[in-house]
């Protein structure tokens, strides 16, 4: 039977040569530290865009426009939008599920540089519609009224931007004149919305003397095809650019996507240093302890056990470095700063992140740093296991 | 016998080690010198923004409110002597792009007769600025931006604004801008803009933002308050910055770029020293005898320890140079200019980025060396001799 080192025995290796174990250690904390902080972010991407992929909703802008924020559609042309065919219908009112909706933006302080800079937030003006077209938003106490200056302002917006508490006032409006109370917030699954504040539609065109829609949300019916429905809308004799939500956000998040590639190069880098820096501390090991190997080949070790056993060494050392490094970006988290901001592709409005890390996140940072610590040490393990037994014990 | 001979004969004699740590050194300085070159890009662009002392005047709601084009005679009058103020360049976004493609260009229209005055600073000459002023349709634009188009002096260019009311005009490319922080930025002519606005039928004379040059900090700083003063609780209150300021906002919104870099260039030193670190704590290790018997030969204690210090230098100087030179070479012959995003953009390999990567590594290498070096100073020869690796 073949027979595994015990455990205990690359413990005390480990053990016996501090300073390396320490440094090597350290190595892989910092990866590790990074990369974890890279993964939440691109968890907190991934899953706010997750919210945003309801394929029966269309957000249709003017042809030519790149965003809502940049699109106008006027009342006519929103009027012809009711043809889309298979659009669902209000269990409320029976009406067809298509919200006119106007987006504005405000300049808010970001709280997590105490106001230094300021973020540009999106501003939504909406009708009743919209809540139904927008199924994943619910709102977490009132809502504003239509007959008064009031909004309410989606959780994340709320964290990360400054002034947004309930009974807080915003200056909206063309000329800046208009006080709007916050009386509510509201929650999007995570999505991009939580991110926006809404007030009701024609409110805000008038503080902002607009005569035109930005853009028109539709729901369509359970059973219809998008793609029909946004051929139908880019054809004549509507002629406008409807995209399903998964679309339009994947278009608007390109930039983010860019800005985390630049991300996942930097950290593979520091990971094939990682490597090698393990590389380096197992070569030294198995140089350093050649008469022993040979001693415990003498004793019935086979080679694969061996080699099974180094590489095990260093899976123990870069679990813990990995430990260390996931604990330090969690601590990194809790007191410097989980929040993050970026602009849209195109929107030049901000979505709000809040970066954490999720189970998954640190089990997938264990295991890379597993794969780094097996690679790193299967080129010296490999030398260990063909230690020429007669040889190695007569060096002195 | 000679010192680096010696130095030399230890770094061939594990050249897997040396291999391996100059690889693991190599790497994270190629980041370094990639990050460093950014924020050492960063730093000069925001030094010379604190020298041009201009002052960005936007409305308090939002960029997208504009203010009416007279708000520059009202800041003017601010200043009757002409003694703070140099001149006003008002601005309107235009956002144009390419016909057929989705990103807009940082696409700007900018008051004609004051922009020379306002942007001495963007690499143009007097005959680019000669051209600007008598050319309506001119476009001065940024190298990143002339590079991707294939756009050339005296090119004819068409865009179509992605705002409101989505105009398409044509332009005159009449000077190209080296200005790394413009790279990807077009600027237009307001007065061209608003004909065209005026000729569609469309609202006009409006402005984005009102960049002041301004003679001096104080003048600056007091200008900021007063402005700012002066238009509040009316329909254009203002919010007034300096320009590094005001590109701060746009900065976080691109994802704190510069931020991340300096995080990363920490955390790659403190990765290299470790890994130095750990080599020469190795190289150490196994050579405690041998090190004995140079202190039985009579060598000095200082000159052991020069010789531990020496080679973690070396090393840490090579390993940063297979990582730094082909990085910047990279760099060079492929500029992320062309990335179009953000500050990026601004990442060009300077010199001074060069030469400090190095210093850096210089100062890991030394750092690295300390500890092993002390220990080989202290060692008495005779437990050196007795010690078995």
């Amino acid at each position: 039977m073949r027979m595994a080192l015990p455990i205990g025995y690359h413990y005390r290796n480990l053990w016996v040569r501090k300073t390396t174990t320490v440094l090597t250690l350290l190595v892989l904390s910092a990866v590790v530290g990074v990369l974890t902080w890279m993964l939440g972010f691109a968890g907190a991407l991934s899953s706010s865009m997750a919210m945003a992929s309801d394929d029966h909703k269309i957000i249709i802008i003017r042809r030519g426009s790149t965003a809502e924020s940049n699109s106008a559609i006027p009342i006519d042309e929103y009027n012809q939008l009711v043809q889309v065919g298979n659009i669902a219908v209000s269990e409320k009112t029976r009406e067809p599920l298509v919200s006119p909706e106007v987006l504005i933006q405000v300049s808010l302080p970001r709280l997590r540089d105490g106001g230094t800079t300021r973020a540009n937030v999106a501003v939504r003006g909406v009708t009743e519609k919209a809540f139904e077209v927008h199924s994943n938003v619910k709102l977490q106490g009132a809502t504003f009224s239509t007959g008064s200056p009031e909004v309410i302002v989606g959780l994340a917006a709320a964290k990360q931007f400054g002034g947004l508490n309930i009974g807080d006032s915003i200056r909206l409006g063309f000329a800046g004149d208009r006080d709007y109370k916050i009386v509510g917030f509201f929650s999007a699954d995570g999505g991009p919305m939580e991110s926006e504040i809404w007030g009701y539609l024609p409110a805000l065109m008038n503080a902002y003397g607009r005569t035109l829609y930005s853009s028109v949300s539709l729901r369509l019916r359970g059973d219809a095809d998008p793609q029909a429905a946004t051929s139908q809308i880019a054809g004549p004799p509507i002629e406008m650019d409807g995209k399903t939500e998964a679309e339009y956000w994947h278009a608007q998040s390109k930039n983010i996507r860019l800005y985390l590639y630049i991300c996942y190069a930097l950290v593979g880098v520091m990971c094939l240093a990682a490597v090698v820096s393990i590389a380096n501390t197992m070569y030294a090991t198995v140089a350093g302890r050649t008469r022993e190997i040979a001693m415990l080949r003498t004793i019935g070790f086979s080679g694969g056990s061996i080699l099974g056993g180094f590489v095990l060494e260093a899976v123990m050392l870069s679990i813990v470095g990995g430990v260390i490094g996931c604990l330090a970006c969690f601590g990194w988290l809790k007191f410097v700063g989980n929040t993050k901001d970026m602009f849209g592709a195109n929107t030049f409005t901000t979505l709000a992140f809040e970066i954490s890390l999720t189970p998954f996140i640190i089990v997938l940072a264990l295991v890379a740093v597993t794969v780094v610590g097996a690679l790193g040490a299967l080129l010296p393990a490999m030398r260990a296991a063909r230690v020429q037994v007669v040889s190695a014990l007569r060096e002195p | 016998m000679n010192l680096t001979y010696v130095l030399l004969q230890n770094l061939k004699r594990n050249r897997l080690r040396t291999a391996l740590t100059a690889i693991a050194f190599a790497l994270p300085m190629a980041v370094f010198v990639a990050a460093l070159s950014l924020v050492v890009a960063m730093m000069g662009i925001s030094r010379n923004n604190e020298q041009q002392l201009r002052l960005g005047v936007r409305n308090r709601i939002s960029l997208i409110n504009l203010m009416p084009e007279a708000m520059r005679r009202r800041i003017e009058a601010l200043d009757p002597n002409k003694e703070r103020i140099t001149a006003i360049c008002g601005m309107r976004w235009f956002g144009g792009r390419v016909p057929g493609t989705q990103a807009s260009l940082t696409n700007l229209a900018a008051d004609p007769d004051t922009f020379p005055l306002v942007y001495p600073d963007i690499g143009l000459t007097q005959a680019d600025y000669d051209a600007w002023l008598k050319e309506r349709t001119a476009a001065v634009i940024g190298r990143s931006a002339a590079e991707q188009y294939g756009w050339k002096v005296g090119d004819r260019v068409t865009l179509e604004s992605t705002v409101p009311p989505y105009l398409s005009l044509e332009f005159k490319v009449v000077a190209i801008m080296e200005s790394t922080m413009r790279s990807n930025v077009f600027y237009i002519r307001r007065d061209y803009l608003d004909e065209s606005l005026k000729a569609a039928g469309e609202a006009y004379g409006r402005c984005n933002v009102f960049w002041i040059k301004t003679t001096s900090v104080e003048a600056m700083r007091q200008l900021q308050q007063e402005i700012d003063e002066m238009t509040a609780n009316s329909p254009d209150a203002t919010k007034s910055d300096d320009e590094n300021a005001f590109l701060a906002g746009f900065i976080q919104g691109a994802g704190d770029i510069p931020g991340l870099m300096r995080a990363m260039a920490m955390v790659v030193v403190f990765i290299v020293a470790l890994v130095a670190g750990n080599t020469m704590m190795l190289n150490f290790r196994e050579r405690t005898r041998e090190l004995g018997v140079f202190k039985a030969m009579g060598f000095q204690s200082s000159r052991v320890m020069g010789l531990i210090v020496g080679e973690s230098v070396l090393l840490a100087l090579v390993g940063a140079l297979l990582g730094v030179l082909p990085m910047s070479a990279l760099l060079y012959f492929y500029p992320t200019r062309n990335l179009g995003f953000g500050p990026i953009g601004a990442l060009e390999v300077s010199p001074m980025a060069i030469v400090l990567s190095m210093v850096i590594a210089l100062v890991v290498g030394l750092a690295a060396g300390l500890w092993p070096g002390v220990q080989a100073m202290r060692l008495r020869t005779v437990d050196a001799l007795r010690k078995v690796a």
